[in-house]
């Protein structure tokens, strides 16, 4: 079990890592966006690792199924050149900027936990459907009300903007 | 150090895959001729005669042909995206066939989330046309990928909603569960509790699989083949075995939802799961056949004005019915 978890982490790590470094360094949008969904990928894959199955396809479902392509539509909708400002190739001293701004926290952190490790459960707990759904409506019915209220703020934002660009047509 | 536990998950997942492939395969050349056959007698000439005994060997052929073709890119398009599009579209594919109950013992793994699974993995379908109709770099490939993300957008609503009550109704995700939740007859599946919830899932099936009469992703007298108009060769066999492929994965879940799975009169097994999940998919075929293409504002009328409310209210008054 042990190695197999090992294993697993690695290749979500590196699933995850390659993902976003394809996401920032690509010069055209579409193939930035399969690094984010790559990447997206990989959470739902540590996600199963941590014995949540639950999250992870409701992350596959929600991010990869519809945000992603949300976001797809986005590009499409405004034409997005290819020949744009940030499309031309960075300068050596970017990237290496780049890299040093990613190891820092990653230095920082990783030295932390590695003389400071606090010792974790050995196996991940098992939270069922059942018992987040209780949860949900039960002790944090309040924050999960909140955020339904908020979305549908959004999305009554979201048709009264197009709804005044109607009007304006005419 | 592997244990001898995980070995053998390991080489039950390993036996899944490679019989969800071979499954795969075996469905679209039954498919294909099926379709071809049937839309022959329905339009009253003969269908595949040639190959074979009445044109048995003709998706065979078919196969063949497709196979020597060249594989062509047009300049332009963007290589990397354009060749992830096929991979991207079939591959999800074979763990969708993991969850499905096909008898009794008959499951490949059986996942207490069986039905979000399938749910999950099959929208990386999506994406594919998307990825498809974009890197195409063709007028046409992107007004089909942006026709197949709305519809599929649209139509996922009511098609989760209607899931879901049946999963109120059973209080569990796991496709075997419901399976055994029902009874052998006919009268006591989940589809004499929940006719409305059966009619939406099939209506946004049809929806969610691109299939006449909602096909206008690739409405051959509008835009030539829609996403997959570049695509040649197995480019093009790929997403046409992952369409049929999906379409037997909607109905073998149509089946394990409504129709009561592999349970059925006198014995249960696969051959009634096989047996419900071949009507459904000639019901398809039929349907193609017969209904001419939907205008694609009334396809979405059909979807917003219609099946979303409809599944809103089924999902409120199971709820409802549920509680008394």
């Amino acid at each position: 079990m042990q190695t197999m978890a090992h294993v697993a982490f690695g290749v979500y790590a590196f699933i995850i890592l390659a993902g976003a470094i394809l996401a920032v360094a690509s010069a055209s949008l579409v193939r930035a966006l399969v690094g984010l969904i790559t990447t997206l990928l990989g959470v739902a894959g540590m996600y199963l690792l941590l014995a949540s199955p639950f999250l992870a396809f409701m992350q596959l479902l929600i991010y990869v199924g519809a945000v992603s392509v949300m976001i797809f539509f986005a590009v499409m909708l405004t034409h997005a050149q290819t020949g744009g400002d940030e499309s031309a190739p960075a300068p050596v001293r970017k990237f290496l900027l780049a890299a040093a701004g990613a190891a820092v926290p990653a230095l920082v952190l990783g030295g932390l936990l590695y003389h400071r490790g606090v010792s974790g459960a050995a196996k991940p707990a098992v939270v069922g459907v059942e018992k987040l759904g209780t949860g949900l409506l039960g002790a944090y019915v309040l924050p999960f009300e909140l955020i339904s209220v908020i979305l549908m703020v959004a999305m009554c934002a979201a048709v009264l903007l197009v709804w005044e660009k109607r009007g304006k047509r005419k | 150090m592997m244990n001898a536990i995980d070995v053998h998950m390991l080489i039950r997942l390993i036996i899944a895959v490679v019989a969800a492939m071979a499954w795969v395969g075996i469905n679209a050349l039954v498919l294909v001729y099926c379709e071809r056959k049937f839309a022959g007698h329905i339009q009253r000439r003969p269908g595949p005669f040639e190959v074979g005994p009445h044109g048995i060997l003709q998706p065979l052929a078919d196969g063949l042909k497709l196979m020597g073709k060249q594989l062509f890119r047009p300049a332009g398009a963007d290589a990397f995206l354009f060749w992830l599009a096929p991979m991207l579209s079939l591959l999800p594919v074979l763990l969708l066939f993991l969850p499905i109950p096909y008898g009794p013992m008959l499951t490949a793994m059986n996942v207490s989330l069986g039905i979000l699974l399938i749910l999950a993995f099959s929208s990386l379908n999506v994406l594919a046309l998307l990825l498809a109709g974009w890197s195409s770099n063709n007028k046409w490939g992107i007004l089909g990928a942006a026709r197949a993300v709305s519809q599929s957008v649209a139509y996922e609503i009511p098609l989760l909603l209607s899931v879901l009550a049946v999963t109120f109704m059973t209080g569990s995700f796991n496709l075997s569960a419901i399976s055994t939740s029902q009874g052998a007859w006919p009268w006591q599946w989940n589809l004499m509790a929940q006719p409305l919830a059966f009619f939406i899932y099939l209506v946004s099936a049809f929806g969610e699989t691109n299939r006449a009469p909602f096909d206008l992703a690739e409405a051959e007298s509008e835009l030539t083949a829609g996403f997959h108009t570049e695509y040649s060769s197995m480019g093009f066999g790929l997403f046409f075995m992952a369409e049929y492929a999906y379409m037997v994965v909607v109905c073998s879940v149509c089946t394990v939802l409504f129709l009561g799975g592999f349970r059925g009169p006198v014995a249960d097994g696969w051959w009634w799961f096989l047996a419900k999940t071949y009507a459904l998919l000639f019901l398809m075929i039929w349907v193609r056949w017969t209904y001419p293409r939907v205008r694609f504002d009334q396809l979405l009328n059909i979807n917003w004005k219609w099946l979303l409310p409809l599944a809103v209210f089924n999902l409120l008054a199971t709820a409802f019915v549920m509680k008394l």
